[in-house]
């Protein structure tokens, strides 16, 4: 047995009752003071334990003669309790006496020699040993066979009844949470993340109980029905599965039914992006190996982490100093990210299991619900992981930035910077204002790629990005003319603004508006055309007279302005001039002008040819009835008609 | 002219010493265990202390102790501790211990305690200010946190003067020292309650104790 248990045996406490009253009364004898309880022990002692029962017997016969004498002795005996004991011990020293003196005598070897006793053999026959072995082994043998019987029994029983062990089951949840045992017996549970590192006060304990033999029934009858009956929806089945459990969770009542953290950003009541925040669905599914009470705690769990989810965010809606204040009425926050748009945190809590679940929401945001789930976490995470000091000695709790801002010599800023730390709130509303920023640009980039066929525009997202910050490149391109121009720029979208890098190394910010960046793109395709024109004309032979990216004309805008060029043909005859404006749009003009006529008259004001080169008039051309897919198509095929006809 | 001015000085650093000026009270409880039974030890600790999933925390560290003192007086006016972390990049650290209290009612030792990092020209600085090398030794073990109070486990390594640092592990005993304290700020009574419950939870492997140290003196 190597598992045995020990058991301690004690007394008990109480005092022995001397006397019951007639009215109940029990009146306890006095315990044994140490001197009379001392007396008790020492009379106790069998001084008589020898195992030379012949000497006793020669005491006897000795103690019969004195009988006499001592009788008178005895009477006295009762008055001193030590009289017995003191007896014994003075016939042990008469003994002793005997023989110290014997044992004088013998060493002498002249009156008295020590001789071995002979040994007579054992008289127990051999044959009666055999038999009582044989009982005792057949006995235990009988033992060993009734506990295996009954194990055995009890097994059978367990799986023909198929119910499970409330042993069994009390196991397995202690495999997965937290369980300890309180003093009157019963089982107590944790649920909470406080040992995960969270510091939120609510309790999130559940007591651990049998169930009971009425639930048992109970159950057993609703699966009758649930299996008589047509239906069998999923509630009965859950009830089903609730009756082969047979252990059975409590948890309180704040922490029961179905939570979760709903996030919306509105404008004008119209939802833009929402997300729910729940535990339910991730981890393994462990309840088939597990039991019912599995989901039971998992449920309590996902409405502890809302709560302190949204506790945590709903003290720090109050206490941050935002230009439009947080407002925190009921289980909502509602924050406003940019103008006109509003997040709202809402907490839902419902306490019936039953109710109907909300619509499924089509434009749920994976993001902003696992960002939510990790900023918690990383709370958590802080909470309890404390950096060690290096070396021992130092103190523990700055963080290492901290230690060596004296060493440094940091100074008042570096260590106000130290202590600022973005609450969960702040980098919620940051990473919506981001996920929204991103929206809008996404959607200006692809509406202006809708709209603008001529040049095309190509906007790349990078496909790793922060929650906060994220990247696109856009390629400004001609088709067809790809090898002789292209614009770029990248945009770093942040949380309220934009930064515009252009391929010449100016940088631009932008605002939350949408219609800056429309002007931007509109700007750059202005420049692109007129820069892809250059390099097509000089790949003509015309020359470039002159060229201007910002003629100052119509709306200044600070981003970039109407642009033009001046070209002129290969033998100077003949100038084209373009301008393209993108006030509201991109609108082209292109003016011809040819400088000596090739008819010539001369009159009274011009008398020679030569004054004609001075140049001439500009004529408007049509430019929409040009042959031509793009700007430079129609443009080349414009030179090269300018340029044959002087040939 | 210049002694009556060193005179003041060393009157209103003693003054200052005496009158404990200082805000912070370092709890401590000590003992030690033998090398043959740190290992287990180590597995309690591991089981009491607070995130130790990862594998725990070792240090390396050299301690030298510097001491002022007055001219025919043959107890130091003040020692200063300078601590490094070997072959780590972490700032020095200096650190100022006061006498015990003498309260034998309280179940830790106490004393005031002033940490401080420091660059490492503070060994310099302080020879500079007349402080002497008292003695040095090599701190290497393990350290544990159980919410405030830090746990370390440690083995004290002698210094041979002249021998290459790494050759000269010469342990000053087979055992390893075992320290439970709390730094916090004066006037937190609970402290040493707490550190009273968490040494008893560590009671058949080590005796965690407060330790006399006017009686370590006496012996000569």
């Amino acid at each position: 047995m190597s598992n045995s248990v020990n058991i301690s045996v004690e007394t008990t406490c109480e005092n022995q009752i001397r006397e019951i009253a007639y009215d109940g009364t029990e009146l306890y004898q006095a315990p044994p003071t140490l001197s009379e309880s001392l007396a008790k022990c020492a009379a106790r002692i069998d001084f008589s334990k020898t195992s030379l029962d012949d000497l006793k017997k020669e005491e006897k016969s000795a103690a019969a003669a004195t009988e006499d004498d001592k009788d008178a002795n005895q009477f006295q005996e009762s008055l001193w309790p030590w009289d017995a004991v003191r007896n014994k011990l003075k016939d042990a020293y008469t003994e002793i006496c005997v023989l110290s003196d014997v044992i004088s005598i013998a060493k002498d070897k002249r009156y008295l020699v020590l001789d071995p006793l002979l040994e007579d053999g054992d008289d127990t026959k051999p044959i009666v040993q055999v038999y009582s072995r044989k009982k005792a082994i057949s006995q235990a043998a009988q033992v060993l066979l009734s506990g295996a019987e009954r194990l055995r029994n009890a097994h059978s029983e367990q799986r023909s009844r198929n119910v499970s062990d409330f042993h069994i089951e009390l196991l397995r949840l202690r495999q997965n949470w937290r369980l300890k045992k309180v003093s009157n017996g019963a089982i107590i549970g944790d649920l909470s993340y406080r040992t995960a590192g969270s510091k939120f006060g609510m309790s999130g304990t559940f007591e651990v109980t049998k169930a009971e033999e009425a639930l048992d029934d109970d159950g057993a009858g609703n699966s009758a029905n649930a299996s008589s009956g047509a239906s069998n929806s999923s509630t009965n089945n859950g009830m089903q599965l609730k009756a082969s459990s047979a252990l059975r969770v409590i948890v309180p009542a704040e922490l029961q039914g179905v939570a979760y953290i709903k996030v919306i950003t509105q404008k004008d009541q119209e939802d833009l992006c929402t997300a729910q925040v729940n535990l339910m669905g991730h981890g393994p599914n462990i309840t088939a190996q597990v039991g019912v009470w599995q989901k039971t705690l998992e449920f309590a769990q996902n409405v502890l982490f809302c709560k302190e989810l949204f506790a945590q965010l709903a003290r720090e809606a109050i206490q941050l100093q935002a230009p439009i204040p947080h407002v925190v009425i009921g289980n909502q926050i509602r924050a406003t990210l940019l103008p006109n748009i509003q997040l709202i945190i809402s907490l839902c809590h419902s306490t019936s299991f039953d109710s109907s679940q909300p619509a499924p929401i089509n434009d749920h945001d994976h993001v902003l619900e696992h960002s939510l789930h990790q900023l918690l976490r990383e709370v958590h995470f802080k909470n309890s992981h404390h950096p060690f000091p290096h070396p021992a000695s130092a103190p523990l709790g700055p963080s290492k930035k901290r230690m060596i801002a004296g060493p440094t010599a940091a100074d008042r800023e570096a260590l106000l910077d130290m202590t600022k730390t973005q609450t969960i709130l702040e980098q919620i509303i940051a990473q919506a204002q981001h996920i929204f920023m991103r929206k809008r640009t996404q959607y200006v980039l692809d509406t202006l790629a809708r709209d603008v066929k001529d040049p095309q525009i190509v906007s790349h997202w990078n496909a790793m990005n922060s929650p906060t910050m994220s990247c696109v490149k856009i390629n400004i391109v001609t088709h067809g003319y790809d090898a002789i121009g292209r614009t770029s720029l990248v945009i770093h979208v942040k949380e309220r603004s934009l930064k515009c890098i252009c391929r010449d190394g100016r940088v631009m910010r932008l605002s939350y508006e949408p219609q800056e960046l429309r002007d931007l793109i509109l700007c750059q395709i202005n420049s692109h055309q007129i820069s892809c024109l250059v390099s097509l004309a000089r790949y003509m032979a015309w020359t470039v007279l002159s060229n201007s990216n910002h003629l100052g004309i119509g709306k200044v805008e600070p981003l970039g302005n109407a642009s033009s060029c001046l070209l002129g043909s290969p033998n100077s005859d003949r100038m084209i001039a373009v301008q393209i404006r993108c006030d509201p749009q991109i609108d082209v003009k292109v003016y011809i002008a040819r400088s000596p006529r090739p008819d010539f008259f001369p009159s009274p004001l011009v008398p020679e040819k030569f004054w004609e080169n001075l140049g001439g008039n500009f004529k408007e051309v049509r430019f929409d009835k040009i042959e031509g897919k793009s700007f430079l198509n129609k443009m080349e095929f414009l030179m090269a008609s300018l340029t044959s006809n002087t040939a | 002219m210049r002694e009556k001015k060193d005179k003041e000085a060393t009157d209103s650093l003693s003054l200052a010493l005496k009158n404990r000026f200082l805000p912070n009270l370092e709890y401590l409880l000590q003992g030690s265990i033998l090398d043959t039974a740190v290992e287990h030890l180590m597995h309690r600790l591991k089981g009491l202390c607070d995130n130790v999933d990862t594998s725990p925390e070792t240090f390396h560290d050299l301690e030298v102790c510097m001491s002022l003192r007055q001219p025919n007086s043959p107890q130091p006016l003040l020692l200063l501790r300078v601590r490094r972390a070997l072959g780590r990049d972490a700032p020095f650290q200096l650190r100022y211990l006061g006498q015990p209290e003498v309260d034998m009612r309280r179940p830790t030792l106490v004393r005031s305690c002033m940490d401080c990092a420091c660059t490492n020209g503070i060994l310099d600085f302080l020879s500079e200010m007349g402080f002497r090398l008292e003695f040095e030794y090599i701190a290497k073990g393990y350290m544990f946190r159980k919410g405030r109070m830090k746990i370390t486990v440690s083995k004290l390594i002698k210094i041979v003067p002249g021998k290459q640092q790494d050759m000269a592990n010469e342990p000053i005993s087979q055992s390893y020292i075992v320290e439970l304290s709390v730094v916090a700020p004066t006037g937190q009574e609970n402290v040493g309650e707490e550190m009273r419950v968490f040494a008893e939870q560590l009671k058949p492997l080590v005796q965690l104790e407060k330790i006399d140290y006017k009686r370590l003196t006496n012996i000569p």
